[in-house]
């Protein structure tokens, strides 16, 4: 071994020992303990105390250290777990470094696991203390790490979950820069109806979240805003965005807004009504929506200019340009949400039969028919049965169902779709009593009080169907009865295959993740295998992701239904709102140290290392000369030491925990 | 209890901060007894020991070395794959050395595992019990590298 | 009775389990102090009693005690056991707390947690913590996990042979303490008060809780975990290792004749993650689980199903109409076989396991001016844009105490209850109004004595 760090600078050590009021003391011989420490090189004092945890004991080696001169202190007594942040404490309001302390367990590890051999006891407890005094003479005075933190949260979504989070932040006093990749806020929580259990009207829930974000001071909204450049870490990243072009200046009074959107010749499908219907090539989705200004699809848009005759040139600036943006912000919030798949042509009739739609799409349906009217009329066609199909684009099973050409197989259960479904049926039931409703399902999954929307359409006299895990429905053309039909085979009834004549069908298809944007690869965010972003840990960290200072709300996570959302959006604004209510992140300085003395720049370590960003080769002067060298970001390293084992001039260490002090612990154990 | 507490054998108990240390801190509390000749150090996660860590324990008088990893707990990333392929390469060590390799010994410890715990530091004993103390002599330790001079 | 003394927090949470913990450790974590109050002996909750989890597998404990032991170490967080709240009171725009702080008759100030009392006392109690299963004494600390490690007297089987006096090596046990009254000023209240098991008691095709080998699944908890009682699977009435499990699922859940229609939300999963650990500790065990319907809803639920099924579980669709049992307290249960064409058997098990649903732990009724919702649990009225708060300004819930929830949602919604109780700290000026006397508190005392 090379001695070259041992050479000791006027060390003077204290060695404590606990009786731990006879827990230790009824087992180890603690004087003859305490006999031994003495005797250790550097130790200058030596003592036992019934109970080192007391105010009189703190006090003794407070004193010790003033009078004494002591620059080390070793404890013996009760688990580090219980009371290692006691002691570091005591040393330093003794006026010592906290981290000039090490800890011996000699009641967990020696007389209450060997309670029946005193003798021996007493050895190890001598070794214990002895390997901690190895230890202590190579630790350094440390200083927390302490990172700076840019008061401004991103939010990246401006859905429910965007909203929700970003109108949190601000109330708790941040500063908040919402972006949101669409032209209007409000995702795909606006484009719904009647909510499940209790029917709430989802645009008349939405307006207040959506009024006081417009209207807080704290919060920026930027629409048709992309991330396309993210440089920094935790506490102070560095994002740039592209904002497209609004090309309207509003707010626009309402009836200007009708005159334009009358006098547009242009048109497109409708994405708020998922292409049922059109739109034209300047719009608004919906009455109330924020902003308050109109959009122009510049792709539809034939700069005709009779929305310019209307309302000014001023107004309008078809020219208007895409903007760059830089934004500082400590924390980034990935509220980027999901969408409603789409099934693909051909699946269960969609896209093929006529009379085939997806739930979101017959929300929309619902929502436009007039509130009192008589009869369930889509797409021109009189409907008077409907079927329900649930799960469809989800829970998958590899094996079982065959893999789509078109999309990966989607092994989870998107959670929402049974009581969205159930809901809608009641409502159908409800609103036209004549139209009879099938529910084809797997299983009915309306957890928690969302039961009641299942006893509710029970209530309504929906008929229920099961279907089993193997064998899917088919949705073929009808045979003059009705327009459609579908084959089930119901294991209600013993397997029997019914097949069921309906007008309408619709399809309960799957949540999936929405588009997050090049932000992802930008900053490295971990995928699920579900597509999803992942977070840390589902218990530990759950609306965390590894990369650290970027959370996830909502539905970007995994399915959620819109109060599961709203909770985890606040959850996410907690997280962040612990970074960035200070000025400084004070970390512990328990991670990885470079010796540039020793560091031949060969990168051994960063191969190892599995945090990005943690660990890499910087470019130097040393001597005079250029250089590459280890160099460590003390915020991303998380002290797991896989860099130390392979580096083969031993340049790397872990502060708290080297090599060179494990090996002066073996030396004490072995001696 | 086993028989094993034959002093002239020692094991060193390699524990992770985050489980197998307060794994022991559990057999503790339940005051259950294993041999006196077995000691805990805690680090961060073993991944950060290289093999000549092991040769220098067996070097200066340790016959056996449990490593009491996390494993599907660990809280770092990747870590329990990079550790098992160490110890992998320092079975090979051990071989060429003429060490025996079961005395390197790894396995995963919760902070609640205490039966586990116990089983592992007994079956450790009970094998030096039959393959004694490592030939120290034979131990080869190559030199640490110096730092340079200035 | 009654020492009197007052303390100021800026946020009282009622419920140290884990969503109370994970609320207080968010809001000191923004330098909130943060008084947590338990009424049991020790914070963890319902947590730290479970085996391993859904649907990761994770050892419960191992995610548990780190959040204990972070709030109890946490500057500025105070931690009172065994303490009850009494009343919540708003005054000038924050809460006055009354807090019955039940006498543990061990002071926990000197009290190491040595276990020398507990070697000493010479009575065996069953161990509520066990589930009943194995002993504790009349003086015990309430598990080895439990925060604080003190130990404390079980009065009402206490013999008064002094024992335990002797053996306490710092003169902690005090046979003459009292409760003690606490008033609290709190600025907001976090109240995570969790859940219980539905009783069966009252259910008497279910065997009304009197047949030996139909079990709770909190005692299978136990009976599964790597600390438990025996440390392996053994029924109650003849400690014979079960060949063959069942577990009858909705026992006291989507049940309107019981008065819980609703569903628990927690019971499919935990049922299907109990027969996989079974089926790993006892290979040769069949597994068979009663349901109406699946609901494996959560992230990674569902494949967690799908591999309980391909490792051979038998999943009977049908809901359990009785339990009964033969002569040798085999379980029978009966069943009409739903996806069978109704067809009704009688199938007879080793063990049962009833996979009873949630109710509120506690109730508000005269303490808290919070409404409960139609369920008797605590409602939230705007629950999809105000999630956690409750009728009452200030007072926000979390966890199982609003309707039953996996740990997930629960630890996502403490987080949310932090959130919006700072954000109420903001807005209704008493961040304002204590700045002050914020810059004058030490770390080591969370609360500040006042008065």
């Amino acid at each position: 071994m090379t001695d070259s760090k041992a050479s000791p600078r006027d060390l003077r050590i204290g060695v404590y020992i606990c009786h731990c009021g006879g827990n230790i003391s009824d087992v180890v011989d603690c004087p003859k303990v305490v006999e031994a420490a003495a005797g250790f090189d550097d130790v200058v004092v030596s003592r036992e105390h019934s109970f080192m945890c007391s105010d009189p004991a703190q006090e003794m080696i407070i004193e010790d250290i003033r009078k004494q001169g002591l620059n080390r202190v070793v404890i013996a007594s009760c688990s580090p777990s219980l009371h290692e942040l006691t002691f570091r404490r005591t040393v330093e309001r003794g006026g010592l470094n906290p981290f000039l302390y090490e800890h011996a367990n000699i009641r967990e590890q020696v007389s209450w696991v060997h309670g029946s051999r005193p003798e021996e006891a007493t050895a190890k407890a001598i070794r214990l203390v002895r390997a901690a005094v190895g230890k202590v003479r190579l630790l350094t005075a440390e200083e927390r790490i302490g990172v700076e933190v840019l008061k401004r949260a991103l939010v990246v979504g401006g859905g429910l979950a965007g909203l929700r989070a970003a109108k949190s932040l601000a109330d708790q006093g941040i500063e908040v820069t919402l972006v949101e990749a669409s032209p209007f806020l409000g995702g795909h929580t606006a484009q719904l109806e009647h909510l499940f259990p209790h029917a709430d009207q989802a645009r008349e829930l939405m307006a207040p979240l959506l009024r006081g974000v417009a209207d807080s001071s704290r919060i920026e909204v930027l629409t048709r805003a992309k991330v396309v450049g993210v440089e920094g870490y935790f506490g102070n990243f560095q994002v740039e965005l592209e904002v497209q072009p609004r090309h309207i200046r509003g707010p626009l009074p309402a009836d200007k807004l009708a005159q334009i959107t009358e006098a547009c010749p242009k048109s497109a499908p409708s994405e708020f009504d998922y292409g049922l219907r059109e739109r034209k090539a300047i719009y608004m989705p919906y009455p109330g929506c924020v902003p308050e200004v109109p959009a122009v699809d510049m792709q539809s848009c034939s700069r005709c200019g009779k929305c310019e005759e209307i309302l000014g040139a001023d107004a309008v600036d078809f020219d208007e340009q895409a903007r760059r943006v830089k934004v500082d912000a400590g924390c980034v919030l990935m509220a980027t949400g999901f969408k409603p798949y789409e099934p693909y042509k051909g699946e269960l009739g969609y896209g093929e039969l006529e009379g085939v739609v997806t739930l979101a799409q017959f929300i929309r349906i619902l929502g436009a028919l007039p509130k009192d009217a008589g009869e369930l009329e889509v797409g021109g066609r009189k409907i008077q049965s409907v079927a329900l199909i649930h799960c469809v684009g989800s829970r998958e099973i590899d094996g079982v169902h065959d893999p789509s050409p078109h999309r990966p197989l989607r092994t989870y259960c998107s959670r929402v779709c049974c009581s969205a479904s159930l809901h809608a049926a009641s409502e159908i039931r409800e609103r036209f009593p004549g139209v009879n409703v099938f529910e084809l399902y797997r299983d009915i999954r309306s957890y928690g009080f969302y039961e009641e929307v299942f006893e509710r359409a029970s209530r309504n006299r929906v008929v229920f169907l099961k279907y089993s895990d193997y064998e899917i429905p088919v949705v073929k053309a009808g045979n003059g009865e009705a327009a459609l039909s579908v084959v089930v085979n119901d294991q209600l009834t013993g397997g029997k295959a019914v097949d069921v004549p309906v007008d309408l069908v619709v399809l309960a298809s799957a949540m999936e993740p929405g588009d997050a944007g090049e932000i992802v690869g930008l900053m490295k965010l971990p995928i699920g295998s579900d597509g999803f972003l992942l977070e840390v840990h589902p218990k530990l960290r759950p609306v965390e992701l590894a990369v650290e200072g970027v959370m996830v709300a909502g539905t970007a996570q995994a399915p959620m239904s819109t109060d599961e959302t709203s909770a985890a959006a606040c959850a996410a604004a907690a997280k962040a709102a612990r970074i960035l209510t200070r000025d400084e992140i004070p970390l512990d300085p328990f991670v990885a140290r470079v010796d540039l003395s020793r560091c031949q720049g060969e990168g051994l370590c960063v191969a190892q290392c599995g945090y990005d960003g943690a660990l890499q080769l910087e470019e130097i002067e040393q001597d005079g000369e250029k250089v590459k060298r280890a160099s460590v970001n003390a915020v991303l390293c998380k002290g797991c030491g896989a860099c130390v084992a392979v580096c083969p001039h031993r340049a790397i260490d872990i502060v708290g925990c080297t090599l060179d002090q494990l090996y002066r612990q073996v030396d004490g154990l072995c001696a | 209890m086993s028989a094993a507490s034959t002093p002239e054998t020692r094991i060193l108990l390699i524990t992770t901060a985050d489980s197998s240390y307060p794994g022991a801190d559990t057999v503790g509390q339940m005051h259950l007894g294993y041999p006196t000749n077995s000691s805990v150090i805690r680090v961060p996660d073993p991944v950060m020991l290289p093999e000549r860590f092991y040769l220098y324990c067996f070097k200066k008088g340790f016959d056996g070395i449990v490593v009491m990893s996390s494993g599907a707990e660990c809280p770092y990333e990747g870590s329990y794959e990079r550790l098992a392929k160490r110890l992998d390469r320092l079975t090979g060590v051990l071989k060429e050395q003429g060490i025996d390799f079961r005395r390197v010994k790894l396995c995963a410890i919760c902070t609640v595992c205490a039966a586990s715990f116990v089983r592992e530091v007994n079956q450790m004993a009970q094998l030096l019990d039959e393959i004694g103390p490592v030939d120290r002599d034979a131990v080869v330790l190559e030199e640490e590298p110096a730092a340079r001079a200035g | 009775m009654s020492v009197q003394y007052t303390r100021e927090v800026d946020v009282l949470v009622l419920g140290g389990g884990i969503g109370g913990l994970q609320a207080a450790v968010d809001l000191a974590d923004r330098d909130l102090h943060v008084l947590v109050v338990e009424r049991d002996t020790s914070i963890g909750g319902r947590m730290i009693a479970l085996s391993k989890v859904f649907p990761t597998l994770d050892c419960a404990s191992c995610i548990t005690t780190p959040k204990m032991a972070e709030a109890a170490h946490h500057d500025m967080i105070d931690i009172l056991t065994y303490t009850e709240l009494e009343s919540v009171e708003r005054a000038d725009g924050s809460f006055r707390c009354q807090l019955r702080r039940k006498p543990r008759f061990v002071d926990e100030k000197d009290c190491i947690g040595c276990r020398l009392c507990e070697y000493a006392c010479p009575i065996l109690l069953p161990n509520e913590f066990e589930g009943g299963e194995g002993a504790r004494k009349a003086i015990y600390i309430p598990h080895s996990n439990a925060y604080p490690q003190c130990a404390l007297l079980d009065i009402d089987n206490c013999i008064y042979c002094g024992q335990c006096i002797k053996a306490c090596p710092t003169d902690a046990v005090h046979f003459a303490q009292e409760a003690e009254e606490i008033e609290v000023r709190a600025g907001a209240v976090v109240l995570a008060t969790g859940y219980e098991l539905t009783p069966m008691e009252p259910v008497r095709r279910y065997g009304a809780g009197k047949l030996p080998n139909v079990i709770s699944p909190l005692l299978m908890e136990r009976l599964i975990a790597p600390h438990g009682p025996y440390g392996k699977v053994l029924r109650p009435s003849d400690g014979k290792i079960p060949d063959s499990i069942a577990y009858v699922q909705c026992a006291g859940s989507r049940d309107a004749s019981m008065g819980v229609p609703y569903c628990s939300r927690v019971c499919c999963m935990y049922a299907i993650k109990q027969a996989i650990l079974v089926s790993g500790a006892l290979p040769l065990v069949d597994v068979t689980i009663y349901y109406m319907d699946i609901r494996a809803f959560g992230k990674g639920f569902e494949t967690f199903y799908q591999e309980a099924k391909a490792m051979g579980i038998q999943f009977v669709c049908g809901k359990v109409a009785s339990i009964s049992e033969d002569a040798e307290h085999n379980p029978i249960i009966r069943v009409e076989r739903k996806e069978e064409g109704g067809e009704v058997c009688e199938d007879t098990h080793d063990l049962v396991v009833l996979s009873q649903g949630m109710v509120p732990a506690w109730k508000p009724a005269d303490k808290v001016a919070v409404s409960e919702n139609s369920y008797g649990f605590i409602e939230v009225p705007e629950e999809k844009i105000a999630p956690t708060a409750t009728k009452l300004d200030g007072v926000f819930v979390a966890g199982t105490a609003a309707g039953p929830k996996d740990i997930v949602d629960t630890i996502v919604e403490a987080g949310a209850a932090a959130a919006q109780a700072s954000a109420y700290l903001e807005s209704s000026g008493w961040l304002q109004k204590t700045a002050a006397k914020r810059s004058y508190r030490t770390p080591e005392a969370a609360s500040t004595e006042v008065g």
